[in-house]
């Protein structure tokens, strides 16, 4: 593998870390004053850090959850890049959007819709809502997929084009959703759930049983890509389009299901995203969607296990950072991690070098 | 007629200007050379950083507004070094991850002392030694049916030098873009590999593209920071994608096209905004869901652009990088 990366981009990439570090460092130390913020921030990370290797499992831990539910999320976006080259940026949009609808399905309180004067409460349990609000993802993919990219790869719309018009549909989404459910987190569950202790992790029921169903999920689309027809079909299509299409794949009905796949898991995984973190801002998914990019690319944009590979990694690598930097950097640690792949290996761990422009 | 005068006061506000300025340097990175730089807010957060920190620290005007330019230049540099000789959309999501680690790295609790944090720095912290320059009276000016303060905040003194810096870079634009230098930008954003066969270095070329435009950016931002305060959370994607919009609304790789955007975007914002308080009751749709039902237009405008007439109001389709 090492025989493929470039020595000058290694060099490169070397120095601009180390401008940056050197640059961050000095700006540290430059706000002189700023001791005593940081002699407070030690002294919650000694205090914390009392059980010493303790901390750093449990981060492990919470890193893994983490990563396993950025796969859920990320897996689409990489199958949707893999077959169709689109960067999507709507795609945490759909996150939000799964767990907002199972929100709107499960809770007591009165809900309404957007310009609609009457309120009603739709209150079913949440083993009933989730499922189809994760349905009614699904169909948003597959309208999505209907109205507005199937007919831009018609009129041969260029990449950039639908890049752009994918940040405009995240900027409609994201503020429609927040004028639908307004700007304070709803939580999908409001009972407490009790977190036990094994060993030095300690974990709570939900997380647990979230954890299964993600990686159950995760297992679900690699059997689906692996062993059957359609499956097959999509890795063709992703591999070459044009081949697929002439040995008789109906290339655009595999992007359809692909589409739908996509916002499917997104939603499954904004619900977990949204029990673990006990619950869920409109713009939560908005957040997310760098480190899904992050992700994906670092695993190989368009490489469907790439995205798992690299959300484990993004998450692992998130959560470890924060026993020694600042908890509120650790969305920019992951980032920086994104921008030295990039320089590195602009094609990921598991993609293939053609890739690169 | 309120409405009327409110859409003409936000026309021609300073805020409008420093968008336009910003877009303008996009306009640099975009419409010349083809660049996809998603990350304009982070220039101009930069430039305001720079700006207000070095006045903090009790720096006169002059040094303040170059800290923060040479700021935004060494982050265009830092980007572009590794980034630009990969395809266009990987300089997309580098040039947003590293304005969002700018942004972060703003508000980490951290940096406290010197950005503010997440509450960011004060304007009456920065704002004194640039409204001190201020001809104009300390008082409220009336001209007609527009009113604001002389010097303070977003004054007719700060109107005056934001609109006359973006006609300075509007025309340094107008100049660059049609001497051989710009000639072969334009080459670059159509055919790389033509210009490389002609013995032109790409890169430097759109290295120097990328400084120039992230420069202007953090002018925007500075000037935008004279008129608010500095606020990391203001400065984040949506910021960018408004950018977006209102470059490709004006037209791309015009003069005039980032001035007549931003004046468009920001007045038709407040129109609708008006027009949607006046006309439609409250119980259907509350103040503060104007807002984001506002953005969500932005968004659908975006989209509609970009498809049906990619070339703005004034732009020419062949002028066009997609």
């Amino acid at each position: 593998m090492l025989a493929t990366l470039d020595r000058r981009a290694l060099l490169r990439a070397a120095l601009v870390f180390l401008i940056a570090a050197v640059g961050i460092t000095a700006v540290l130390t430059m706000g002189g004053a700023a001791e005593a913020a940081t002699a407070e921030t030690e002294a919650v990370t000694t205090t914390a850090s009392s059980g010493g290797t303790n901390l750093l499992i449990q981060n492990l831990f919470n890193g893994i959850v983490f990563g396993l539910l950025l796969a859920l999320a990320s897996v689409g976006l990489s199958l949707i890049y893999g077959t169709t080259g689109l960067s999507n940026f709507a795609h945490g949009e759909m996150v939000t959007f799964g767990a907002m609808i199972t929100y709107f399905l499960a809770t007591p309180q009165e809900v309404s819709f957007p310009l609609l004067p009457f309120s009603f409460s739709v209150n079913w349990p949440f083993w009933l809502a989730a499922p189809v609000g994760i349905a009614i993802a699904t169909g948003f993919g597959w309208i999505q997929d209907k109205i507005i990219w199937s007919q831009l790869r018609r009129r041969r719309v260029a990449m950039v084009q639908q890049m752009i018009v994918s940040i405009g549909l995240s900027l409609a989404l994201v503020n429609f959703i927040q004028w639908w459910m307004g700007g304070r987190p709803v939580r999908l569950v409001t009972s407490i759930d009790p977190r036990n202790q094994y060993g030095p992790i300690s974990v709570g029921n939900v997380t647990l049983i979230s954890m299964a169903i993600a990686i159950a999920a995760i297992l679900g689309v690699a059997f689906f890509l692996q062993r059957t027809r359609l499956g097959r079909a999509t890795r063709a299509v992703s591999d070459n389009p044009a081949l697929a299409s002439a040995s008789g794949i109906k290339v655009n009905s595999i992007i359809r299901i692909v589409w739908m796949m996509a916002a499917g898991l997104a939603a499954l995984g904004g619900i977990l995203l949204a029990l673990y973190q006990q619950g869920i801002g409109f713009d939560d998914g908005t957040k997310l969607l760098m480190m899904m990019f992050a992700a994906v690319t670092l695993g190989g944009l368009g490489h469907p296990y790439g995205a798992l590979v690299g959300s484990l990694i993004i998450g692992i690598v998130a959560e470890v950072s924060t026993v020694w930097l600042p908890p509120d950097l650790k969305f920019a640690t992951a980032l920086g991690i994104l921008i030295i792949v990039l320089l590195v290996r602009p094609q990921g761990i598991l993609g293939k070098p053609e890739r690169v422009g | 007629m309120d409405i009327l005068f409110d859409v003409l006061r936000t026309a021609i506000a300073p805020s409008t200007a420093a968008f336009a300025l910003a877009a303008i340097g996009l306009n640099f990175h975009f419409g010349l050379t083809g660049l996809l730089n998603m990350g304009q807010a982070g220039f101009m957060l930069l430039g305001m950083y720079g700006f207000a920190i070095s006045i903090q620290q009790g720096w006169p005007i002059w040094l303040a507004v170059i800290v923060g330019l040479v700021a935004a230049a060494l982050f265009a540099l830092l980007l572009g070094w590794p980034t630009l000789k990969l395809r266009g959309d990987y300089l997309a999501i580098v040039t947003i991850a590293a304005a969002e680690m700018v942004r972060f790295l703003g508000r980490s609790q951290s940096l406290k002392d010197l950005t503010g944090a997440s509450s960011g720095i004060r304007g009456s912290d920065y704002k004194a030694p640039f409204e001190e320059l201020s001809p104009f009276p300390d008082s409220i000016v009336e001209i007609g049916p527009f009113s604001m303060h002389g010097s303070r905040s977003s004054s007719w003194w700060l109107t005056l030098v934001t609109w006359a810096l973006v006609f300075v870079c509007a025309g340094l634009f107008w100049r660059l873009a049609n001497s051989p230098w710009g000639r072969v930008l334009k080459g670059v954003r159509e055919d790389e590999d033509a210009v490389r066969s002609l013995g032109k270095n790409v890169y430097s070329y759109k290295m120097q593209a990328l400084i120039i435009g992230g420069v202007i950016g953090a002018l925007g931002g500075i000037t935008w920071s004279l008129g608010n305060s500095v606020q990391p959370d203001s400065m984040g994607r949506p910021t960018t994608f408004w950018l977006w919009t209102l470059l490709l609304l004006g037209g791309a790789a015009t003069v005039f096209g980032p001035l007549l955007g931003s004046i468009l975007f920001w007045s038709s914002l407040t129109l609708v905004k008006s027009l949607a308080s006046a006309f439609i009751p409250s119980d259907v749709l509350a103040p503060t869901e104007l807002e984001p039902f506002s953005l969500v237009l932005v968004g659908v405008t975006l989209m509609l652009l970009v498809v049906f007439r990619p070339q703005g109001v004034l732009g020419n389709k062949k002028e066009l990088a997609f």
